[in-house]
């Protein structure tokens, strides 16, 4: 990509040129690190049939399920940790058999590690003589194979490779050319991002060049393969981000609130996503300078 | 002092499962609690693995979940999926894996997926994350479940990780992990038969009749002539759980009086 091309574009910008259908990728976990910015803006302009995957499916994912922008799910598992099920998602498995391909967290790790190295399929020693494995052959019945080894003869289950149309993953520093750096524990951020055909990262801070360099080592995220930066402070908000903000628990009690009935999650929808502009007049709605204060990470605790 | 609550039990019997030394995977909760516990009093050395990507968290607060920063504090290593569940359990080194569940059968399979009530209505819950990997993967697994008829069917709502399903070996089942080796309850500590793998009991904790045991259990349960009564936590045990680790009773439950 041309080093004279300006990479940082709003949410809106990038969320345009996803066309309905796509398979997208997100890189939350649970309750931390979630793609906020990103579902909001899908849910504003929304998009349609989308597939979605993810390893520990969380709240980024639990919203534009709820928003009904989502067709199909190919997930670990996933909750909001103590603050309930991921609702909206467990909703959509209870009525809708097959919806959800479901794996554990690793075979997706390994599904997008497949991906990102460029091979169309991985071997593994999980899943296997499980119902989650039954039913992967009931319903995703093109997505794996078993096999006996040709060197040792044991057996293997084979998991087709995941290569998403376009993966987001939220970052606490990247520089304008898309150098990325993660702290704290990552998941499967790196392995789904570069498996991907088109990678945007959201990050909390951008930063200059130089201060990438000082530590070079932490960037999981080299800028050659990012298409685009969104620059996005409290980004994740409700769900946390090491170093930067805690999760906000109250908010997140209040979304629970909302998503265990069909029925109130529309009011959500409507206040917090519909009703705010960006991720800006949100902040204000949920509380504002005041609130983000109250999260703000404590130096040495991370949270 | 308050009367030991169950979950204090069934905490202190799963840590002392674990050795000093040994490499642990652990879930959150009660789990979580159990490895914590036996790193502060006779396995300092146990390296703890959590999914997310964290070696030997050393929470100073009770974290939420897995994803909760609380989890990532004092930790000696920040990694991934795949190094965690990867590069460490695939690979074989892990010797204990240690897992909550929604459902127990007599083989120690469990289900984390969903719940099914007597009119055939599903309700999922998390599935399965790092749970298949791990009683996959680990060289033995303990389960922390509360003990009803429910909780401990015959025939699962869902096999979501494997035991030795429907009684056969490892081997028979493709699995490189050793399976279950206890499951540990609000009532009882239950193995598993080295020939049959059957549930088998091991101890009844105090002040619960084995007629009890037997009447909470869906699936049948192997008596031997010599079952023991569970050691109850040492006072040190319940300080650390209650002063250190879960202080606000966020996986232990509410406090009792003394009866």
């Amino acid at each position: 990509m041309a080093n004279d091309a300006n990479k940082v574009k709003t949410v809106a910008e990038v969320v345009q040129t996803i066309p309905d259908g796509a398979h997208i990728a997100l890189g939350g976990f649970a309750i931390n690190r979630c793609n906020i910015v990103v579902s909001h803006e899908l849910i504003r302009q929304q998009k349609k049939d989308l597939t979605l995957s993810q390893g520990v499916v969380g709240l980024d994912t639990d919203l534009l399920v709820g928003a009904g922008l989502v067709k199909r799910c190919i997930m670990g598992g996933g909750s909001l940790d103590r603050f309930g099920p991921v609702h909206c998602i467990n909703r959509a498995r209870e009525t809708q058999p097959g919806w959800s391909h479901d794996y554990s967290s690793l075979t997706i790790c390994l599904k997008y590690l497949a991906g990102a190295l460029g091979i169309s399929f991985i071997p593994t020693k999980c899943l296997m003589s499980s119902e989650v494995l039954d039913r992967l052959e009931q319903f995703a019945p093109d997505d794996i194979r078993k096999m006996k080894c040709p060197f040792t003869g044991e057996e293997y289950l084979l998991l087709k490779a995941l290569t998403p149309d376009i993966c987001f993953v939220h970052v606490q520093v990247a520089d304008r050319e898309g150098n990325s750096q993660i702290s704290g524990a990552r998941w499967e951020n790196e392995e789904q991002a570069k498996s991907g055909k088109r990678l945007v990262v959201v990050t909390e801070e951008l930063v200059p060049t130089e201060y990438i360099q000082r530590n070079p080592e932490r960037t999981i995220i080299p800028g050659h393969r990012v298409e685009a930066i969104i620059h996005q402070p409290f980004g994740a908000h409700p769900s946390a981000c090491f170093d930067y903000y805690d999760y906000d628990a109250d908010h997140l009690r209040l979304y629970v609130n909302h998503s265990k009935k069909k029925e109130t999650f529309p009011d959500y929808v409507n206040k917090y996503i519909l009703g705010t502009k960006d991720h800006w007049e949100y902040l204000d709605l949920v509380g504002g300078l005041k609130q983000m204060n109250e999260i703000r990470a404590e130096k040495l605790l991370g949270y | 002092m308050a009367a030991v609550r169950a979950t204090e039990i069934m905490v202190a019997a799963a840590s002392r499962e674990l050795r000093d030394g040994e490499v642990v995977v652990v879930g959150i909760g009660l789990p979580l609690m159990a490895c914590f516990l036996a790193k502060r009093t006779h396995a300092p050395r146990l390296i703890s693995l959590s999914e997310i990507g964290v070696i030997n968290s050393d929470a100073k607060d009770t974290p939420v979940g897995v994803a909760d920063p609380r989890n990532f504090y004092r930790a000696t290593c920040r990694s991934s999926f795949l190094d965690i569940m990867g590069l460490n359990l695939h690979r074989g080194i892990v010797d204990v894996g240690v897992l909550g569940a929604l459902e127990a059968d007599g083989f120690g399979n469990i289900n984390t997926t969903l719940i099914k009530d007597e009119e055939g209505n599903i309700r999922y819950w998390n599935g399965s994350a790092g749970g298949n990997d791990t009683a996959s993967l680990a060289k033995r697994v303990i389960l922390i479940v509360r003990h009803d008829k429910r909780k401990l069917p015959k025939t699962l709502a869902h096999l979501t990780s494997p035991g030795f399903v429907q009684g056969r070996s490892r081997e028979q089942l493709s699995l490189r992990g050793g399976g279950p080796s206890r499951l540990i309850t609000d009532k009882a500590v239950i193995g598993f038969d080295p020939q049959t793998h059957q549930a088998t009991l091991v101890s009844v904790h105090p002040e619960i009749e084995l007629a009890d045991v037997v009447e909470s259990t869906g699936f049948e349960l192997k008596i031997p002539g010599d079952v023991k009564v569970t050691a109850l936590p040492t006072p040190e045990d319940l300080r650390l759980l209650r002063e250190e680790l879960d202080p606000n009773d966020l996986y232990l439950g509410r406090r009792k009086a003394r009866s």
